[in-house]
């Protein structure tokens, strides 16, 4: 358990979520072995791989979803032992899903507050509900025309908006953005990327799952790459290069890449796009 | 290389034949020993048979057609009334009472018939959107209806001009092997319908429709016309039995083919088809027909038993049979419809029989299936603009971008047509009233099922249920001589626990909701005429009989003397029936509208997985919204007996149309999410009005005074229904209009 190289900057910083020695198996296949990850506050960790590398599962495992074989998760110092989602909930890890998992019928403050809507005695209290959903979208500085606006007949990028207020509303220390810009346009990913850099500001520690590297080096502050279930490298984003970062995924080794000596040089070049239609 | 030539060569497809039909084989052979033991009279002769595979040969032939259409992930409610408008149709055609053309003509118009059936069915499910259970539900009982309004309940027979056509007429008869044609047929259509299904382009096609329509579309799969094709068969199919049905009875009466639809489809299913789609073999359905049928034969057929009467105190034996009193078959009927639904799952998926035979052995137990993502749900709704306009709308426009504005218009027109239509009567308040008596029937039922269908679920089975609750409170008052309060818990615990079996089935068991409560359905209905078999109850008491009276009638029966003046005469028009509603219809629509559990409601229907992770119980909200709409009709179905002082064992028939209706008509959604209990009451006006208004007795300019049968308003709602539906897919989530206003507004970009 080496010091990634250029870590300096964290040091002193205690992680928010420090992950050690997982493993997971389902069945014969083992998705996880002896994952390490630190996430410090107020950091953007990009997390990279092929299908298949356990990025998923490795959060899953984060949020409580499944369950670890073995290793031990800290949050903010302490051990903890998720059962379910809501249980990291408490403590401040959120997840968002790539389709947002938004109710399409309901508007938008009922969205932020689904499934914990406030109440005045047995009602429903809507003028707080829209007033709190109104400011947390403030907060985020997204362009929600209305929180009376049915999520449905919202774009693709304003509904992304609406599931970040969502998670934010919850006062979260640590969000997970399993692919987010899968589904937005162009400008729509620059918006979000906007949004992320925000919540940095604010001091809260983002993890991005996502195959466009661009993505990540554009916000992101370091990048980590699992492959087969192992982290086979680690990176700050300002001392590497997307290519660096692709030759890792494609052909790095545990132990290798982590520690310092460069990934060994892949014969073909891998373009971006092309490994994008690859994984396919 | 050998073993390859062997898999190439040696096995027949597995769509063709398997373990399953040797099983239903089997079972089919120890059930016709049983019977045979039972009643050795019956059933140890070849004759019996003979019969049982005469009588299987008709739902046979449907159940083949009927396999297509499940295998792609659709239903056909409709081959029952399809089976019996086609013998109506070929009899009025071909009856010398009636319109007396040949032969050929008759038939041609019932093939004729049956393929505008299919092609209804197909496009209503394909090109326009409609879920497969609710078009072909309405179309049956449209089917249905006319069956009634065409025959006006009378039997049109025509032997003697039968015998002038044998060569048709002997189809059904016993032929010169010693064996009926009808068996022929059936033989025919099942390996047509088998090598078809399992060896052919067409069959392949429909296996991929089935098992994942997107990946088939992008395969360049012609997907609608699959289904549309499937659609045909099956009516082509209802066609061909109701012809030999027609050849075999040489006339009809106006239960021809009742209830077929329940047998063809738990034919299907207990053949091993899987109500999910893509799974389902032509041979299996055809023993599946043949095991049912003689369910259906064992159960009316009766077993010999002895009897000790006592005759002026000497005791004599008398010989008997007993029978399952009527209501008996179509309840065991829908019963095994649901056991049937949840074979696929729970047994065949998990192979049960395999895992079961292994252990038997002593053998490891083979590798658990691969278990792919296969989602019950139905589709989600998607892509509205309808709220972007309600929010920059004004005004009237504003009133129109309400979901519920079709409802309050459609009230506000219908009234003053009624006004216009008789401007003598309509005004007057006992016409009022009588009105807002029926509609507190559908009122009551139609809260219950907004609950069901803002969860993104469907209750069909509440008619059904009403009429349950009802006979259970009446047989408790009268036959067992219970309280009336005793008795009316009776009938609402009856009614709950039908909406508690279909929560059961739907969320414990994970069936889609329309086949769960298609099964409560037939089994709440039967059980309803099971309790009252043979009895005519009436004369209840008073008491008991006050739930379906007015408030002065209360006081009068307590001997209290209201005062003269507002509350007198409040008291002498309001119904304990109207109040009631009133304040269930309150307080639903305070708990939907404004408390957390309506919330939670919504986020269900709109999306069940998010709604999850949000943390909400989404399997109890179901639940309870189904036991709440079990329990409103359980109430409905108390008033009902209570007002007519007797209990009627077609009460609240056709009523899980009107209250279908009236859901979609206020707002809501079939596909889930949406519905609000002032527009379901507004919907529930609507369809009241509509059925005041159809049964309007109107004079004629020349003093004749004209009155559309009951049969004929059931057709009617039916094809409001279908419109409702449609308006909302098209209208309300589709958004059409604007479309075609956006391709106009094109156009002229183009132009210029």
């Amino acid at each position: 358990m080496g010091k990634v190289k250029g870590m300096s900057e964290s040091v002193g910083v205690a992680p928010i979520v420090d992950m050690r020695n997982i493993s997971k198996a389902f069945g014969a296949v083992q998705a996880l072995r002896d994952v390490d990850l630190r996430l410090y506050p107020g950091e953007i960790l990009g997390l990279v791989g092929d299908n298949s590398a356990g990025k998923s599962t490795l959060m899953k495992i984060m949020t409580g979803a499944y369950h670890r074989d073995s290793g031990e998760i800290l949050v903010a110092g302490g051990v903890t032992n998720f059962r379910s989602p809501h249980e990291s909930r408490a403590v401040g890890i959120e997840m968002i899903y790539q389709d947002f998992a938004l109710c399409g019928n309901m508007d938008v403050g009922q969205n932020i507050f689904l499934g914990r809507w406030p109440v005045k005695g047995w009602f429903v209290d809507r003028k707080k509900m829209y007033a709190e959903a109104d400011e947390v979208l403030k907060r985020l500085k997204v362009d929600v025309n209305s929180v009376h606006q049915r999520v449905e007949s919202l774009s693709g990028g304003r509904q992304q908006s609406v599931a970040i207020a969502r998670a934010i509303s919850f006062d979260p220390r640590v969000i997970i953005l399993d692919e987010p810009t899968a589904n937005l346009s162009v400008m729509a990913t620059q918006r979000l990327l906007e949004t992320m850099l925000e919540l940095k500001k604010h001091g809260v520690a983002q993890i991005i799952i996502s195959h466009r590297l661009q993505d990540i080096f554009a916000v992101g502050d370091r990048v980590m790459v699992l492959k087969r279930g192992e982290n086979v490298g680690e990176r700050v984003i300002k001392n590497t290069t997307e290519h660096e970062v692709l030759q890792i995924i494609v052909s790095g080794v545990k132990g290798k890449n982590g520690k310092g000596p460069p990934a060994p040089a892949v014969k073909a070049k891998v373009k971006p796009a092309a490994k994008r239609v690859a994984k396919k | 290389m050998v073993e390859r030539a062997a898999i190439l060569k040696g096995r027949p497809p597995s769509q063709f034949v398997g373990g399953w039909e040797a099983g239903l084989i089997g079972l089919m052979a120890l059930l016709y020993i049983a019977g045979a033991l039972i009643n050795p009279a019956f059933f140890g002769t070849t004759d019996a048979l003979h019969a049982l595979l005469r009588d299987s040969a008709r739902y046979g032939v449907m159940a083949v057609g009927m396999t297509f259409v499940i295998v792609n992930k659709d239903i056909d409610l409709s081959v029952g009334s399809t089976f019996g408008l086609v013998g109506v149709a070929f009899s009025i055609v071909f009856s010398p009472t009636h319109y007396d053309y040949s032969l050929a003509a008759a038939l041609l118009f019932c093939v004729f018939l049956g393929m505008v059936i299919g092609l209804i069915n197909g496009v209503l499910v394909t090109f326009l959107r409609v879920p497969a259970f609710i078009a072909t539900l309405t179309i049956l009982l449209i089917g249905r209806g006319m069956v009634l309004g065409l025959t006006g309940g009378k039997t049109i027979a025509y032997p003697a001009k039968a015998a002038d056509y044998a060569w048709f007429f002997h189809l059904s008869e016993t032929n010169a092997f010693g064996f009926n044609n009808q068996i022929v047929i059936f033989l025919v259509i099942a390996v047509l319908g088998a090598i078809v299904l399992a060896k052919t382009r067409w069959g392949y096609e429909t296996f991929a429709t089935g098992g994942n329509e997107q990946a088939a579309i992008y395969a360049g799969i012609p997907t609608r016309w699959v289904r549309i094709r499937a659609y045909l068969m099956s009516s082509l199919c209802a066609t061909l039995a109701g012809l030999m049905a027609i050849a075999q009875d040489k006339g009809v009466t106006s239960q021809f083919g009742l209830s077929a639809e329940l047998i063809v489809i738990a034919s299907v299913i207990i053949g091993g088809a899987s109500i999910l789609g893509g799974r389902g073999r032509v041979i299996g359905s055809c023993l599946g027909a043949v095991l049912t049928v003689l369910i259906n034969k064992v159960l009316r057929e009766g077993w010999p038993t002895t009897r000790v009467i006592k005759v002026d105190g000497v005791d004599i034996t008398v010989n008997a049979t007993s029978q399952l009193p009527a209501g008996a078959v179509p309840a065991f009927l829908g019963l095994i419809l649901v056991v049937a639904v949840l074979i696929e799952p729970y047994i065949i998926r998990r192979q049960v029989p395999a895992r079961l035979w292994a252990w038997l052995r002593g053998k490891a137990p083979p590798p658990p299936p691969e278990s792919g993502g296969i989602a019950i749900e139905g589709a989600q709704t998607r892509g509205t603009m309808a709220s972007d306009k309600a929010l920059t709308a004004k005004g009237f426009g504003k009133f129109l971008a309400r979901r519920d504005a079709l409802a309050i218009v459609l009230v506000a027109a219908l009234w003053f047509m009624g006004l216009y239509l008789r401007p003598d009567y309509w005004w007057n308040l006992p016409n009022t009233f009588a009105i807002l008596l029926n509609f507190t029937e559908v009122a009551l039922l139609t809260i219950g099922l907004t609950y069901v269908i803002a969860c993104g679920d469907i209750d069909l089975s509440v008619g059904a249920v009403l009429a349950l609750a009802g006979s259970t409170a009446a047989y408790c008052v009268k036959a067992l001589g219970m309280d009336p309060m005793a008795a009316v818990a009776m009938g609402m615990l009856a009614g709950t626990s039908a909406g508690a079996v279909n929560g059961l089935l739907t969320v414990g068991f994970g069936l889609p909701s329309f086949i769960a409560t298609l099964g409560m359905y037939y089994i709440a209905r039967g059980l309803a005429s099971w309790v009252v078999a043979g009895q005519q109850l009436t004369g209840f008491p008073e008491r008991f009989n006050l739930f379906g009276r007015k408030i002065a009638d209360i006081f009068a029966t307590y001997g209290i003397e209201l005062p003269l003046g507002t509350l007198r005469a409040f008291a002498e028009v309001v119904s304990v029936q109207t109040l009631w509603t009133v304040l269930v219809a309150v307080i639903a629509g305070i708990i939907l509208g404004y408390m957390p559990f309506g919330q939670r409601v919504y986020a269900t229907g709109g999306n069940l997985r998010a709604a999850a992770y949000a943390g909400i119980n989404t399997g109890r909200v179901r639940f309870m919204s189904m036991v709440f709409a079990g329990l409103c009709a359980a109430m409905a179905g108390i008033i009902n007996v209570a007002y007519f002082r007797s209990f009627n064992p077609v009460a609240g028939q056709f009523r899980e149309l009107d209250a279908i209706a009236s859901v979609i008509i206020g707002g809501g959604s079939i596909f889930g999410g949406y519905g609000t209990i002032i527009g379901s009451l507004a919907g529930a006006a609507v369809i009241t009005l509509v059925r005041a208004l159809l049964q309007l007795n109107i004079i004629t300019a020349d003093g004749r005074s004209i009155v559309l049968p009951q049969h004929w308003v059931n057709v009617f709602i039916g094809l409001i229904l279908i419109a409702a539906v449609l308006i909302d897919i098209w209208l309300r989530q589709a958004n059409i209009f604007a479309r075609v206003r956006g391709l106009l507004a094109k156009g002229r970009l183009w132009a210029r």
